[in-house]
Parts: structure tokens; sequence; C-alpha cells
């Protein structure tokens, strides 16, 4: 569905991608794995319109497109939860969802459309926050990244982008985030997992994609793959077998 | 249920709506304040706090303070009687966990996906962290947990919670599960295999409810069965009965990882249905070809037939031998419903001795993916029922305990405690004391 294909980007001297191919397919998990500044997070925001690259070709349900920014990566259906979540604490869950994006109905919003389809999408994704009216900041950090899912479901895209989603989380937490990630899947919607985590990515992942120094360095079916092969890939141990495209 | 013989629209039928609304919001949450109650339910403080107080002086909720996520706060939850019980399931890519009274109720649950060849200390430890986890979320401290009911994917010893079938799960031989656990959470855990526990859950509240005997198949990553004869469980002298997966079906097939050859698992096990759809297909991965089946791809749906009726084929042979009135088809593959049930039933129906009185019913799991851990909870419940029964028959009317009571599986093998469980009974048995009242009124 979604195709990247030789994507460069550079700050600088610094080198954070380089010929990168990546693909994520309807009712599909991939996870991007790597070691700290392998270069995932900006992959993640050449996706999401953050980031321009500086070659490459993108290409969306077959066609090529160009993600000049983030409302764009939205018209085109791809949505992104950032490693910093972007998410206003003294807003409630429904104002948190609707920020920038709030329905209208007269020149008033509609606050009861705005409430229900919040209540739609956290029973799609099995949430457990009861109530749509609590504030962010009493949500625990798991409910919180609950809601920055719950945000990227409004505009039904067809790409999540998760750039570690469990960081940071308890197990409980972390349980929650991952039931969430197959309930995307089960919806129909391409997942891009980004974590350092191999439990949980082999946990919920379809495939793994490794990046090592802004390069592609393995791709692995994820049902089938040891933990030991990927981290070494992760570490360099490896090398991806030489298959292009 | 209880609205039944009320006018709707009247004031009783409306209240008993919100009650209904109000009961349903804590078992679906674990536990709530009440301002947490009227956002959940959309009715005023006001009413909660009336419909609140009307069910705690019922004793169907109790009030507990939480400190979760740093906040102090009053939740309501639903009553515990007694004491909680915690069902936890260990699957080759799942771990589920779940927290009961001593009633039928379910009070808090989450699952969690687990990786492929998933480590037996981590894959523990998150359970155990878990149960902690579900215990906060209704307010409850850990002494308050009576026990644990562990369902293992293969036969266990019931002593020590070791699976005595080799290679079940990776890493996992000769580790004593029951043990392992019981030391991380300090209370007892009571360990079966999940066939049987799906059993005994499907005999106490879901398909088989009205029979004596049943047979539960189960068909997913492998193939096993649980025997309920004569309303117990029966788990065989080592507790390998119903290990149909390792019955032989080709004397001629593949060794099994059991070591002996042609098994029924070499045959339908995943490993052996993804492999035949490998070079059509690609790799797939079980909850694929589940999907497949069920979006109607032709090859998938194939597969599964063919797997049904090798299962019907075997199981014909139980049905003669053992003669139960029903046999449930659950587990992962169940989940495409006809597709694996209509040729399981034909090859049970055509190969097992015909009964002209009264033919088996092959009828669809009623409990679906929750039937282990709901029979682990149940097995946690009958085990704590047996340590407590002098008390339980004390200050406790039946309702409690209806369906859970000496019922199925509580022979005398059927998983015994472990060593540990002697241990906690005192504290168990004061809270049982201190709880007694709130049976009254229920
Ligand atoms: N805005 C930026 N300006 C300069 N360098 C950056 C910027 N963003 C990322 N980098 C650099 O690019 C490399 C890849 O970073 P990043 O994509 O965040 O890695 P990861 O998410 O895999 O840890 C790192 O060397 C990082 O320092
Ligand atoms: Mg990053
Ligand atoms: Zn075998």
């Amino acid at each position: 569905m979604l195709s990247l294909r030789g994507i460069d980007k550079s700050f600088g001297p610094v080198v954070a991608l380089e010929g990168v191919d990546l693909d994520v397919h309807a009712h599909e998990v991939v996870a991007l794995v790597g070691d700290n500044a392998a270069g995932k997070s900006t992959l993640a925001k050449v996706v999401a319109g953050v980031l321009s690259p500086d070659a490459g070709l993108i290409e969306m349900a077959g066609r090529p497109v160009t993600i000049g920014s983030a409302a764009q990566a939205r018209a085109l259906g791809i949505a992104t939860v950032f490693q910093e979540l972007a998410l206003c604490d003294n807003l409630d869950v429904v104002q948190n969802l609707f920020l920038g994006q709030e329905l209208r109905r007269g020149r008033g919003l509609d606050e009861e459309a705005m409430e229900d389809r919040a209540r739609e999408i956290l029973r799609d994704l099995t949430s457990r926050i009861p109530s749509v009216r609590t504030p962010l900041a009493v949500l625990s950090a798991g409910q919180r990244q609950t809601v920055a899912i719950a945000r990227t479901l409004l505009g039904s895209p067809r790409v999540v982008v998760l750039d570690e989603p469990t960081a940071s989380l308890s197990v409980a937490q972390t349980a929650e985030v991952l039931t969430h990630i197959e309930s995307l899947r089960n919806l129909g919607h391409g997942v891009i997992l980004i974590s350092h985590n191999m439990g949980d990515v082999r946990a919920v992942a379809d495939r793994i994609e490794v990046l090592r120094h802004g390069r592609n360095n393995g791709s692995f079916p994820a049902a089938a793959v040891s933990y030991e092969e990927v981290v070494a890939a992760i570490t360099g141990a490896s090398r991806p077998r030489a298959v292009a495209g | 249920m209880r609205r039944g013989n009320t006018t709707p629209g009247t004031p009783t039928s409306l209240r008993e709506a919100n009650r209904g609304r109000i009961v349903d919001a804590v078992k679906r949450f674990g536990g709530l304040t009440q301002v947490e109650l009227a956002a959940a339910t959309g009715l005023s403080t006001a009413t909660v706090s009336t419909i609140v107080r009307e069910l705690l002086d019922a004793g169907v909720v109790e009030t507990h303070a939480t400190s979760r996520s740093g906040r102090r706060a009053v939740k309501v939850t639903m009553a515990r009687r007694l004491g909680l019980v915690a069902g936890v399931e260990v699957g080759p890519r799942a771990l589920r966990v779940a927290l009961g009274d001593l009633t039928l109720s379910v009070v808090a649950d989450q699952t969690m996906p687990l990786p492929s060849d998933h480590r037996s200390d981590t894959t523990l430890d998150r359970a155990a962290l878990l149960v902690v986890d579900l215990l906060d979320r209704v307010g409850a401290e850990l002494d308050e947990l009576l026990a644990i009911g562990l369902a293992m994917p293969g036969p266990v010893d019931s002593a020590t919670g070791e699976v005595t079938v080799r290679g079940v799960l990776r890493g996992w031989d000769d580790l004593h599960v029951g043990q392992v656990l019981s030391k991380r959470l300090a209370r007892p855990v009571h360990v079966d295999k999940d066939a049987n526990l799906a059993a005994l859950a499907e005999h106490d509240l879901g398909a088989a409810r009205e029979h004596h005997d049943s047979v539960y198949v189960r068909v997913g990553h492998t193939t096993s069965a649980g025997l309920v004869l004569g309303d117990r469980l029966h788990r065989g002298y080592a507790g390998t009965a119903g290990e149909i997966g390792h019955v032989q079906v080709d004397p001629a097939g593949p060794v099994c990882r059991c070591g002996n050859r042609g098994c029924l698992d070499t045959v339908v096990g995943a490993q052996a249905l993804l492999g035949s759809l490998r070079s059509s297909h690609g790799d797939l991965t079980l909850r694929d070809l589940i999907a497949h089946a069920g979006e109607g791809d032709p090859g998938c749906r194939r597969v599964v037939a063919d797997a049904g009726r090798a299962v019907g084929e075997v199981v014909a042979g139980l049905v003669t031998v053992l003669n139960p009135q029903v046999v449930v088809v659950g587990g992962e593959l169940a989940r495409t419903g006809d597709v694996l049930l209509d040729p399981l039933r034909t090859a049970i129906l055509t190969h097992a001795i015909p009964g002209r009185l009264a033919p088996v019913e092959v009828v669809p799991a009623a409990l679906g993916d929750r039937a282990e851990v709901l029979g682990a909870l149940a097995l946690a419940r009958q085990q704590t029922d047996v340590q407590h029964a002098h008390l339980l028959r004390h200050g406790h009317g039946d309702d409690a305990l209806s369906g859970t009571g000496s019922g199925a599986g509580s022979g005398p093998r059927s998983g015994a405690g472990l060593g540990e469980g002697d241990d906690v009974g005192h504290p168990g048995t004061q809270r049982a004391d201190g709880g007694a009242h709130e049976s009254e009124a229920s």
C-alpha cells in the first residue's frame, strides 16, 4: 500500500537515511527496528510529511506521491504518533482527539458528535478509558498512548506510524498498547511500528525491517525469526542477503 | 433478566435499567470512581450516587481506596465475596490474565500478545506483573488473592505444573511452572492444560452446561481434548488424557515432536497446515490462515476443512469409547466457524458408533477464546473451595457457589495444590469470615 524506495536524508554532514526501502500493506504490522540514531524516527518523519527526503520515491496504492506536509500525509491516509506525543495535559480526551480538526455544527462545535466518535474509536481499540471527558493530566502513560493512537484513527487512515509507543510503559500498559496494535491490524490498517524492544516487536509484527546506520540491514518474517537473528542484524554482526527489491 | 416483569417506562424499570448500566460499567472497567461512572454511563452524579448506595447496601458492589497512577481515589468495584482468584493462560502467542471473585464474575482481565518462542522467565514475570496490575485496577491487595489457576498449552504434572509432553513450548520443558509463578506472587498456583480448563469452563458456563458427559476438542496450534465424565474432569493417571494430537493417524507419517510417528498433530498442527500452503500462499501465520479462510480463500478453506475431517475421525473414536452427549469444538481454528465444524461433525457422525437413541451433538464452543482463562479461574475457585469448604458451608449461601462447587473436575488428582497452598490458608480464612455477611443481600 505504502512503498518507499531509495530514501536519502541528511542533516548537514549527518547522513540519517541512505537508500532506504520500506513497504507496508493493509492488515500488516511492519516493525522498524535498529539501534539509537539508526534513522528510525527520521524515516517516520519522512512518511509523516514532517521532513522531506533528499532523494527517493514514495508510492501510495501504486501511485507516486510527494508528502510535503503533515496535512498532505493525513490527506493521503497516513497518520503518525510521534515519540513525543504532543498531547495537551489541560484538555480532555475529546478535545485532544479533535485538536485542530474539530467537528462543527453551524458556528459552534458539535460536542455531541465528537463525544460519540471518541467513544466509538476508544471502543474499537478496546480501550479502558472510562470517560472521554477525562483531562489528559490524570491519565496514565499507557492511557495517553491510547489517546494518541485513537487520534490517528479519526481520519480513517490507511497507514498508522507509531514511534516507540511502548517506551517507558509498565507491563500492563504495554499489554494494552500491543492489544491496540493488533486491533489496528484487524481493522485493516497498515501499521509501521518503531521500537527497540524486541519482545514487543516479535509479539505483534508480521515483518521486521532492520535499519543500521541509516541503511536497510535485513528483513525478517516475525513469526519465524529468532531474537538472536534480529539482534545480529541490528548490531551489524549479520548482513542482509543480497536481494534487490 | 430481572427487568422481565416490570413495565418499560415506569420509574421502577428506569431505575432497574440505570442499575444495569452502572453494574455493566463497573464490570467492564474493573473499578471506577463515581465521577467516572457518571461519565461512562451518561447518568448524573446524583443518580450515580443514589444507585451506588443501593448497590452497596445490596452487597452487589464495594468501594475501595486506590492510589493508581499516583492519585488517591475511591473506586466502586464489584463485590468480591470472600476474596479473589486469578486465572492465567499462557499460550504460544498470547498471555491472558483474569481476576474473578468466588461467584462466577470476572472483575478484570487483560490480554498481552507474546512473541513466538517466548521465554519462560520473561513470560512468567509478565504474568505476575499483570496479576498485580489487575489487582491494583480493582483496588485490591495481593493478600486478597486466594489462588491462581494457570492454563498451559499441554498436559502438566498437577503437583509441579511441569509440562509432561516435551516440545509443547520451546524452552519450557523441565520447568516447574506452577512453583515458579507461585514464588513470584507468594500465592498457591494450580496448573492444568488449556483443553482441560476450557472443557471445565464450557461444562460450567458454556455449551456443555446441560450435560454430564462432554468432550471439548481444542483445535489450535496443536490439537487436544478435555474430557468431562459424570460432571468431573477426567485427567487420567498422569494428566495426558485427551491428548488426541498424539493419536497415530499415519503409521508411515513424519516423526512427531513427542517421538512417535504420524500423530494427528503432524497432519493438522499449525506447522503442517501452514506448510501445505507454503508453495501456493507463501509464509502465512495461523492467524492469516484463519482470516483468509473466513474471507473465502479456497486454498485456506480446503486446508481447514481437511483438518476438520482428520480431527473428526480421531474424535469419532473417543465418542465411540466414551459416549459423551456433546462434543464442543473450540481453539483458534474454530474461529473459522462451519469451515472447520461441518467436516468435523460429518466425520464424527460417519465414524462413531451410530447412536440410534441419542446421536452425539457437535457444537461450537460458547466461550470462544476466553474458555481457557475462565477455566483457570474455575480451577482456582475449586481448589479454594476444597481448602475452605467448611467455611463456605457456614457463612455462605449456595448462590455464590452455583456451578463452581464440588462438580466438575474436583477429583482427587485434579490440579492438586502446591505445597505453598497450605501456608496461605489463613489469610484467606480470615477474609472469608469478614466477607460472609456480604452474600446475604445479593
Ligand atoms: N533535526 C535533526 N537535525 C540534525 N540531526 C538530526 C536531526 N534529526 C535526527 N538527526 C540525526 O539523524 C540520525 C538519526 O536519528 P533518528 O532518526 O532520530 O534515529 P532513531 O530514531 O533511530 O534513534 C542521528 O544521528 C540524529 O542525531
Ligand atoms: Mg527515535
Ligand atoms: Zn505425537
